[in-house]
């Protein structure tokens, strides 16, 4: 193929610093639109696993304690409010108790040490239709 | 005629992309999202668009997925990959041929790691047909701006030091 050989560019050009910008600015204003679509929606469930394993379903309506056996001991996951957090649990950096309530579907609080997953699913309620066209 | 001084460069480059993308792999995950990665083997790419040009470039991109992918054996892994590295390749010989005035090494560089996210996505979204996929999107984006000014500063580097060389006869 023939073609005049082009000097690279030492240096860096106008374009690259519009392409970086252009790229960071669609990138942060999707997060904020995403997170925002999503920040109203409430679970309608938290399902618990424990190593993998679904261990136990809880409804988000009612306010509620319960512990699980863990890899390592007990996790205590509490319901209140239509969130869910985990209140306590058998591991030395307590993450989990840390990353506090999370309430939209989709979410999830996790325990690697005690091998606890908390996640809350469903967002619509079943059997309500998106929408209607007439 | 088949020009013994391009096949060897051609291998040389096919190699160093294969390579690093070995050595990229070892690398445990650097962030918790599927398909965020260095992309250290577009260096390969970058330094043959440079000082090779774009056919160089694109031969490279394709032996190298094609050799990765049966490398790792997985079929899955070498479309997604095959997809994404030729669609961010594309993208990089058209801003090279076209926007060669503004952007710079470092500007296409970029643009091809995001164009690889964008594409792996576009393909991934093919094998699982889960739109929701694309909520990634951003993330992925947002990642491979880094990624793509640390490839773009790794090519330049290398490509400035071998301008000087006779091995850039194509």
């Amino acid at each position: 193929m023939a073609r005049k050989k082009r000097a690279i560019d030492r240096k860096t050009k106008i374009g690259d610093i519009i392409v970086v910008a252009l790229v960071l600015a669609a990138s942060v204003v999707s997060v904020v639109l995403i997170a925002r679509a999503g920040a109203g929606e409430r679970g309608s469930a938290v399902v618990v696993e424990v190593n993998g394993k679904q261990v136990m379903r809880l409804g988000l309506s009612a306010d509620r304690r319960v512990t699980v056996r863990g890899w390592r001991g007990p996790s205590t996951v509490e319901v209140k409010g239509r969130r869910v957090r985990m209140l306590s649990s058998t591991c030395r950096d307590k993450i989990c108790v840390a990353t506090g309530w999370a309430a939209g579907p989709g979410k999830s609080i996790v325990c690697l040490p005690n091998r606890v997953v908390i996640r809350v699913s469903g967002g619509r309620k079943p059997g309500r239709v998106d929408a209607v066209t007439e | 005629m088949v020009n013994t001084r391009r096949v060897t460069n051609l291998a040389i480059l096919v190699s160093i992309g294969l390579v690093l993308s070995i050595i990229e792999s070892m690398f445990p995950p650097l962030l918790p999202l599927p398909g965020a990665k260095l992309g250290l083997a577009n260096i390969a790419t970058v330094i043959a668009l440079y000082l090779f040009g774009p056919s160089m470039a694109l031969e490279v991109t394709v032996l190298r997925c094609l050799l990765g992918g049966l490398l790792r054996g997985s079929v899955v892994g070498l479309f997604l990959s095959f997809s994404a590295g030729l669609a961010s390749t594309l993208v990089m010989i058209l801003l090279y041929y076209i926007a060669h005035e503004y952007l710079s090494v470092i500007g296409v560089s970029v643009a091809g790691a995001v164009t690889h996210n964008v594409a792996q996505l576009a393909a991934a979204y093919l094998i699982v047909g889960q739109a929701a996929l694309f909520y990634y999107l951003p993330y992925l984006a947002l990642v491979s701006v880094p990624t793509g000014l640390f490839v773009g500063y790794a090519g330049r580097r290398v490509a400035v030091s071998l301008e000087g060389l006779s091995l850039a006869a194509r």
